[in-house]
């Protein structure tokens, strides 16, 4: 697998957005294993403390857990969890921005939710 | 963790010309190691010395073995493919097979047969008939199939297309790396290896100028494209060096944190190539 890596965020953290990314999206399932760090670092040419480090930080946030011997695993809710997280981070980071945003523009809410409605059901 | 390499104070001269001066090098177990400097910056020297192909001053133990003078038991837990190494013309890929397997005691036949299996590499052809790319796989082949603590390679791809430089690094990491072994690869090639290295040793004039782990690079390195008003506002932080391309300046800078940087601009990681630059102009 040839990635490009970005040049904005170490190459660990990067691999665990992808991996978030494929928790949200359904990719990876809840009970399911990840591919070991071996193969991670294989597939994308990476040294394998790198890929260790990536699944580190998904231990340390609680959605992955290590069973000893057979590998890294998708704990039950961790995709929850996960949209729980993102929620929150909108809300308190993304949406006030927004907000000052439509007042800047001097949009009427009413327009949006038209907007919207018209975007959604297509 | 362990030290495989130690060198204190090693020193090698060609007459008049010192190759490496005073070398302090530790190398732990588990490493895969880029050694990067310009042409004619001791490279091929340093690695020389640890394999034991050249006498040298100072101290050099290699797996607790003096390299020079217990060469021989040092060659059966190492092994290397040299940039001038090539395979005789003259030999059959199966004879190849059965010369290493008369020297070297940890040469593992069956392996070999299986790697050379996967490829398009005929058994019984002459070396001289095999194009580029497959004499690389014999070597690999022959190379990997041995059960060695450290692997050497000084310059493993040269003259190999894309497609086979790319397959040589997925055989390096899924055949044969693991955190028992250590890698020390030289290449000029610097971007197509930096991302599977642990840690990197800048050579210059026969001088170490930097040896750091990559993830230490990572947090200490890095990279500041500031938009035109805050150009002023980054120098005054103290960069290594500075850059203008087409008006926009962009700044290197060592030991400050990514918060106090973004303040004033996009934040970058900083690539080896451009941390090698930096590393050769500064004195």
């Amino acid at each position: 697998m040839a990635t490009q890596w970005k040049n904005d965020q170490p190459i660990y953290l990067q691999l665990k957005e992808q991996i978030l990314a494929m928790i949200m999206d359904g990719v990876l399932t809840e009970g399911e294993a990840l591919p070991s760090v071996r193969k991670v670092a294989v597939d994308y040419q990476i040294n394998p403390i790198t890929a260790s480090k990536a699944y580190a930080e998904l231990v340390d946030e609680g959605l992955v857990e290590k069973r000893r011997g057979l590998g890294m695993f998708i704990l039950e809710g961790a995709k929850k969890n996960l949209l729980k997280a993102e929620q929150e981070k909108f809300l308190t980071e993304e949406w006030p921005e927004i907000i000052k945003r439509i007042s800047r523009l001097g949009l009427d809410p009413k327009e949006l939710v038209k907007a919207s409605e018209n975007n959604t059901s297509h | 963790m362990t030290n495989i390499i130690t060198a204190q104070n090693l020193s090698k001269s060609y007459g008049n010309f010192k190759a490496l001066k005073n070398v302090d090098l530790n190398i732990e177990k588990g490493q895969i190691v880029g050694i990067i400097g310009a042409n004619g910056a001791g490279k091929t020297t340093l690695l020389n010395s640890i394999l034991g192909l050249s006498a040298y001053d100072g101290d050099l133990k290699v797996l607790g073995f003096d390299p020079y003078s217990q060469r021989d038991e040092l060659m059966k837990e190492i092994c290397f493919i040299s940039d001038v190494a090539t395979l005789p013309k003259w030999i059959k890929v199966h004879e190849a097979i059965d010369f290493v397997e008369g020297v070297h005691p940890s040469f593992d036949r069956e392996k070999a047969l299986a790697f050379l299996k996967e490829t398009s590499v005929p058994l019984d052809k002459k070396v001289r008939q095999l194009s580029k790319g497959m004499i690389v796989q014999v070597h690999l082949a022959l190379i990997m199939s041995i059960d060695a603590k450290i692997l050497v390679l000084d310059e493993p791809t040269l003259g190999l297309d894309i497609i086979y430089r790319k397959k040589f690094y997925h055989h390096l990491l899924e055949d044969f790396f693991d955190e028992d072994r250590t890698i020390l690869i030289t290449t000029h090639q610097v971007d197509e290896i930096e991302n599977i290295l642990s840690q990197v040793v800048f050579i210059r004039e026969g001088q170490i100028v930097l040896t750091a782990d990559m993830e230490d690079i990572g947090e200490n390195w890095m990279v500041l494209n500031p938009p035109a008003a805050n150009v002023d506002a980054a120098r005054a932080l103290g960069p290594v060096s500075e850059q203008s391309v087409l008006g926009r300046t962009s700044f290197i800078f060592k030991g400050r944190t990514r918060a106090e940087l973004s303040e004033l601009g996009d934040v970058n990681r900083i690539n080896l190539s451009d941390l090698f630059v930096t590393l050769m102009e500064g004195r």
